[in-house]
C-alpha cells in the first residue's frame, strides 16, 4: 500500500509529457473503436439481412459466417492478420488512408487491426440486430405486405426503424466491449496506450522519473474506466427509454455477453 | 492439404502441449471467477446498502477496463513493485477476477427473475430467509442462469487467448501456433490449427452447456 500511494512513484504523471503522452495514445483507442464500429454497424446490418433472408442458402451462409468469426478469440484474429494481411492490402490502405487522420493510424498495420475488429464485431451485432428484428411483432411484417409493400419497402419503412431502435442500447455495450478491445492491438505493433505505456514506464524516459508499471498501468486503467463508465451510463437510460416506449425488453443474446450486464432489473 | 496435415503431425506434441495450456488456464480462472462471481452476486443482492454498492463498486471497475491492463497490473506491475507473483498466478487471477464480474451480472439477474411474488409466498408460509433463498429463489435462478452462463464461459475461452499471448511463460494453444509459424513460414496452417483448437474448445463448452440446459429444464 505504501508503494501504491507513495507520491514518488505517482511523480512521473505531472513529469514532463507522460500524462498528454498516455492520453494521445488513448486518443487512438477511441479512433480505433469507432471507425471499426461504423464499418462493423453497415457489415453487421448487411449479415443480419442476410442470416434473416427467404433463400436458404444464403441464411445457412450468413449462419455459419456469423458462428466462425464470433466463437474465434479476437486476439487470434488480430494476430493472424496482423501476420498473414497481403502487403498490397497494406500499401493500398497506406496510400488511401485520409491526411487527416494521425500518424499513427496511417501505417498498414492499422488495416489489419480494422479488419479483424470489423469482422469479429460485424459478427456480434448481427446477431444482436437479428434478434431485434425477431422481437418485432409478426403482424408488423404481415400488415405492411397486406399494404402491398415490397420486400425492401418493408424493410426499410417498417422493421428496420423499429428494429434497430431495439438494439441501440445492446449496440453502445458493444462499443464499450469494442473499447476494450482496442488494446489487443497492441500486439500488431500499433502505436496506442499501451505501447506508450510501456514507453513511458521505460527508464528515463521524459526527465528521469521512476514510472513505475503499476501505476502508469492503474492510469490507463482509469481512462477506460471513465469512458467506459460515461458509455453504460448512456446504454442504460437508452434501456430504460426503450423500455418505457415499448413495455418489454429484447431477449439477451449469446456471444455479446456484455450485454448482459445492461439488463438491470431496475 | 497435405501441407496441412504435415504440420499437424511434425508439431503435435507443441500444438496439445499448448491446447493442455489453455485447458488448465480456462479450468482455473473458472472456478475462481464461480467463487468470486458468486460472492459478488450475495453482496449484490444483500439486504445492506453499503454491501450492495460494494459489489457494485467490483463489478464496474472489473468489467470496463480491457483485460490486457489488468494483465499488465497483476504481472508486470506486481513483480516491480516487489510482489514475486507468478505468470500462472497472475494469468489465471486476472482471467478469473475479470470474469466474476461478468459471473456476477448473470447470477444477480437470475435471482431477479424470481418473480416477488414466490418470495412473498415462502415467507408467509413462514420460511425465512435463508430458507427461501436456498429452497425458493436459488433452484429456480439456477435453471435461468445456465444459457447465459455458458456464454460467459465461451467469452472466458476466447479471453485466454490474451492471457498467453501478453505473459511470456504461458505457452498456451496461440502462443505455440505464432512460434510454430514464426518457425515454419506457413502461418496460415499453424493458424488454422489453432482456430480448430479454439472452436473445438467453444464448441464443447456450447454443447455442454446445453446438456445442463436440458437436464434442467422443466417438463411442461
Amino acid at each position: 500500500m505504501g508503494y501504491l500511494f507513495d507520491p514518488h512513484n505517482w511523480e512521473w504523471l505531472v513529469t514532463g509529457n507522460n500524462a498528454r503522452f498516455l492520453f494521445e495514445g488513448f486518443l487512438v483507442n477511441v479512433q480505433i473503436a469507432l471507425i471499426a464500429m461504423l464499418f462493423a454497424l453497415v457489415v453487421g446490418l448487411a449479415l443480419a439481412l442476410a442470416r434473416l433472408a427467404r433463400n436458404r442458402a444464403l441464411s445457412m451462409a450468413a449462419g455459419v459466417w456469423i458462428d466462425i468469426w464470433r466463437n474465434l478469440p479476437l486476439m487470434f484474429v488480430i494476430l493472424y492478420l496482423g501476420l498473414a494481411l497481403p502487403q498490397p492490402w497494406r500499401d493500398a490502405y497506406e496510400s488511401a488512408a485520409p491526411g487527416f487522420l494521425p500518424e499513427a493510424l496511417r501505417t498498414g498495420r492499422v488495416f489489419a487491426a480494422l479488419l479483424a475488429l470489423v469482422l469479429y464485431n460485424s459478427a456480434v451485432l448481427a446477431e444482436i440486430m437479428r434478434a431485434g428484428i425477431l422481437s418485432l411483432d409478426r403482424g408488423q411484417s404481415e400488415a405492411a405486405a397486406a399494404l402491398g409493400m415490397s420486400y425492401w419497402q418493408r424493410m426499410r419503412l417498417v422493421i428496420l426503424p423499429q428494429g434497430l431502435r431495439r438494439m441501440l442500447p445492446a449496440t453502445v455495450s458493444q462499443l464499450i466491449t469494442l473499447n476494450k478491445d482496442t488494446t489487443l492491438v497492441s500486439i500488431i505493433a500499433i502505436e496506442e496506450v499501451m505501447r506508450h505505456g510501456r514507453v513511458v514506464t521505460g527508464v528515463n524516459f521524459f526527465g528521469g522519473v521512476p514510472a513505475p508499471v503499476l501505476q502508469v498501468f492503474l492510469f490507463i486503467g482509469l481512462m477506460f474506466l471513465a469512458t467506459n463508465l460515461a458509455l453504460s451510463r448512456l446504454s442504460r437510460r437508452l434501456e430504460i427509454r426503450e423500455r418505457r416506449r415499448i413495455g418489454t425488453t429484447v431477449k439477451p443474446i449469446s456471444g455479446a455477453e456484455d450485454q448482459l450486464a445492461v439488463a438491470r432489473v431496475d | 492439404m497435405s501441407k496441412l496435415l504435415d504440420l499437424l503431425t511434425e508439431n503435435a506434441g507443441n500444438l496439445a502441449g499448448g491446447l493442455w495450456v489453455t485447458c488448465r488456464l480456462v479450468a482455473g480462472a473458472f472456478a475462481i471467477a464461480l467463487v468470486v462471481g458468486t460472492f459478488v452476486a450475495a453482496l449484490r443482492i444483500a439486504p445492506s446498502k453499503w454491501l450492495q454498492r460494494l459489489g457494485g463498486i467490483y463489478v464496474e471497475t472489473l468489467r470496463n477496463i480491457p483485460l490486457l491492463v489488468l494483465l499488465f497490473i497483476s504481472f508486470a506491475g506486481l513483480r516491480r513493485a516487489g510482489v514475486p507473483i507468478g505468470p500462472w498466478t497472475a494469468g489465471i487471477a486476472s482471467l478469473g477476477l475479470y470474469t466474476a464480474a461478468y459471473v456476477a451480472e448473470v447470477l444477480r439477474s437470475g435471482v431477479f427473475s424470481v418473480s416477488k411474488g414466490q418470495v412473498e409466498a415462502s415467507l408467509s408460509l413462514g420460511f425465512n430467509y435463508a430458507q427461501t433463498l436456498r429452497r425458493i429463489v436459488l433452484p429456480q435462478a439456477f435453471r435461468t442462469v445456465i444459457a447465459p452462463l455458458g456464454s460467459v464461459t465461451i467469452a472466458m475461452i476466447k479471453n485466454s487467448a490474451i492471457v498467453g499471448v501478453s505473459l511470456l511463460a504461458l505457452p498456451d494453444l496461440l502462443k505455440e501456433v505464432r512460434i510454430i509459424g514464426a518457425r515454419t513460414f506457413e502461418t496460415s496452417e499453424a493458424f488454422f490449427w489453432a482456430a480448430t483448437g479454439y472452436l473445438l474448445l467453444t464448441g464443447a463448452a456450447t454443447v455442454a452447456f446445453r446438456l445442463l440446459e436440458r437436464r434442467f429444464a422443466i417438463r411442461r
